[in-house]
């Protein structure tokens, strides 16, 4: 008893601050390498040619185009009317399309609702190509390939969206409990039964989810694809900003700013009453 | 026996409006939007024929300029995320709750919805009147814009954070300084480093985007060259931007993925 007594007593004194965890020099390293590759993106031969000079320049006649931004043109709006309607009809319509293409196709980028090694990596490996071309370009070469208009604008949005939600949704199908599924399976279902009762069911909150997240982001893309010939405000934007008409522009990014903040609103309404 | 009965179902009443409402406006838009769907079907067609323009030969010789637009582009991407993050770390705190006062708090949170609200190529447009049609222009676009984003994941990582080491660190007498460095900056790291290179790869994206106004990088480009209809070259560029934005998104994914498991 008193053996162990001492023992303990002699393993407090020796009890020391224990060292730190990790290599105190990790985070000085990354710093240092983000502040070096800083320096060489700044530098004029190598990189973006940080200078200063030109905005001390323009600043007096710059300033006044900006603070035209705080006056907006109000009898700018009658003209913006026919350009916003497209605007959200091109994003309604791409989220819908794009919200039905995504649902069989995150069933099969998913490992438990879609088995088949195979087929499986050939569709995640083509969505991975889609998502990394930006929805503009999409955009500029649709307008050469079905003309000018609203359409390239919904295809390019339709492929921009498709890539996220059937990433997202994918995503949270891995993260599902597998057991409802294993349940199936014993029951005898197959593959396609199994995902309709048990599957289809579990991603539905999150599907919902994607899709409103995607309903804000084309709102917001879908007012710059007319800057490529693609539909709906671009175009203003396009016009006005070749006359720098920042009264006008500022209407329209009111516009746009009001839309977005009530599709928000909306949005997380609908996302409360889900969970 | 007691018999079993299968439980009544619930009467959704709120999800059959919804269905209804959703339904409509979605048939309202595609009746009312001025498409001549009709040239759809012969999109498959032009698709692959213009695959093929893009891919049969590519203008390989142009390789070497476009990753010189490219590098241009990251570059973009990078000071812009720097320069974001520089504004947003302060002000992301001036966000949370428990650290600013609530008028302050909410001028900050409005402010982020306002900027998270517009795209990056507005924000451009906007501002090059000042800074004229240069790289810097759009470098400032994307540092502006992830001011909103990071600003809001910022704030949501701080109240995030497990209030423990927060009241250790006040109980002991640390002033706010100190609670943020030993309280908050030690569990929240992980969270910004990982938001802060999500943002990057964003910016990398719509970096290429930003050519379109003329700030140039691989959007100029891509732009003049489609404009030239010389689709060979457009296809080179194409590939060179996949793979230069795949590989920046494996690259920061891989360290995001260390971080996040605590390596």
């Amino acid at each position: 008893m008193s053996a162990r007594g001492a023992t303990v007593a002699r393993t407090i004194a020796t009890l020391d601050i224990p060292p730190r965890p990790g290599c105190q020099w990790k985070p000085w390293c990354a710093v240092g390498l983000v502040a070096i590759i800083t320096v060489i993106t700044l530098s004029p031969q190598w990189g973006i040619d940080f200078s200063l000079e030109a905005i001390a320049r323009n600043w007096q006649n710059g300033a006044e185009k900006i603070l035209q931004l705080l006056v907006p043109d109000w009898s700018f709006f009658p003209r913006t009317v026919p350009a916003l309607l497209e605007t959200l009809q091109m994003a309604v319509i791409a989220t819908a399309v794009a919200a039905v293409v995504s649902l069989p196709l995150s069933l099969a980028t998913a490992r438990l609702t879609n088995p088949n090694g195979y087929s499986r990596r050939l569709v995640r490996a083509v969505l991975n190509v889609i998502r990394s071309i930006p929805d503009l370009l999409y955009a500029a070469i649709l307008v050469a390939m079905v003309g000018v208009g609203a359409l390239p604008g919904i295809i390019a949005l339709v492929l921009f969206n498709v890539g996220i939600i059937v990433k997202m949704v994918s995503e949270s199908i891995e993260a599902n409990d597998p057991g409802a599924l294993e349940a199936g399976r014993a029951a005898g279902g197959n593959q396609v039964q199994i995902n309709r009762a048990s599957a289809l069911p579990d991603i539905m909150p999150s599907f919902i989810n994607q899709t409103l997240y995607v309903l804000e982001l084309n709102v917001r893309a879908s007012a710059v694809l007319g800057l490529v010939g693609a539909g709906g405000l671009g175009l203003l934007i396009d016009a006005v900003r070749t006359f720098y008409r920042y009264d006008q522009l500022s209407l329209i990014i009111l516009e746009i700013l009001i839309i977005v903040m009530a599709l928000d609103l909306l949005s997380n309404a609908v996302r409360r009453r889900l969970v | 026996m007691t018999v079993l009965t299968i439980p009544s179902r619930r009467r959704a009443w709120g999800r059959s409006t919804a269905m209804i409402i959703v339904g409509a406006v979605v048939i309202g838009a595609f009746w009312s939007v001025d498409v001549n769907w009709a040239r759809l079907a012969d999109l498959p067609a032009q698709v692959m024929h213009y695959l093929w323009l893009m891919f049969s030969d590519p203008n390989w010789s142009k390789v070497p300029e476009a990753l010189g637009q490219t590098w241009k582009s990251v570059a973009m991407a990078w000071v812009g995320t720097v320069i974001g993050i520089l504004l947003s770390f302060p002000l992301g705190f001036l966000a949370a709750r428990g650290f600013s006062p609530a008028p302050v708090r909410w001028s900050m949170r409005v402010g982020f919805a306002i900027i998270r609200a517009v795209p990056e190529i507005i924000i451009a447009i906007a501002i090059l009147s000042v800074t004229g049609l240069t790289p810097l222009t759009g470098a400032l676009a994307l540092a502006i814009g992830s001011v909103g984003t990071l600003g809001k994941w910022g704030y949501e990582a701080i109240e995030g954070v497990d209030p423990g080491p927060i009241e250790a660190t006040r109980a002991s007498g640390g002033n706010i300084a100190q609670i943020l460095r030993w309280g908050v900056w030690p569990s929240a790291t992980p969270d910004f480093i990982s938001f802060w290179l999500y943002r990057f790869e964003i910016n990398v994206r719509s970096s290429a985007v930003l050519g379109l106004i003329g700030v140039g990088g691989i959007g100029d480009m891509l732009t003049s060259y489609t404009q030239f209809r010389e689709w060979s070259t457009v296809g080179v560029l194409i590939i060179v931007v996949v793979i230069v934005t795949m590989g920046i998104d494996a690259i920061s994914g891989a360290i995001r993925r260390r971080i996040v498991e605590g390596t």
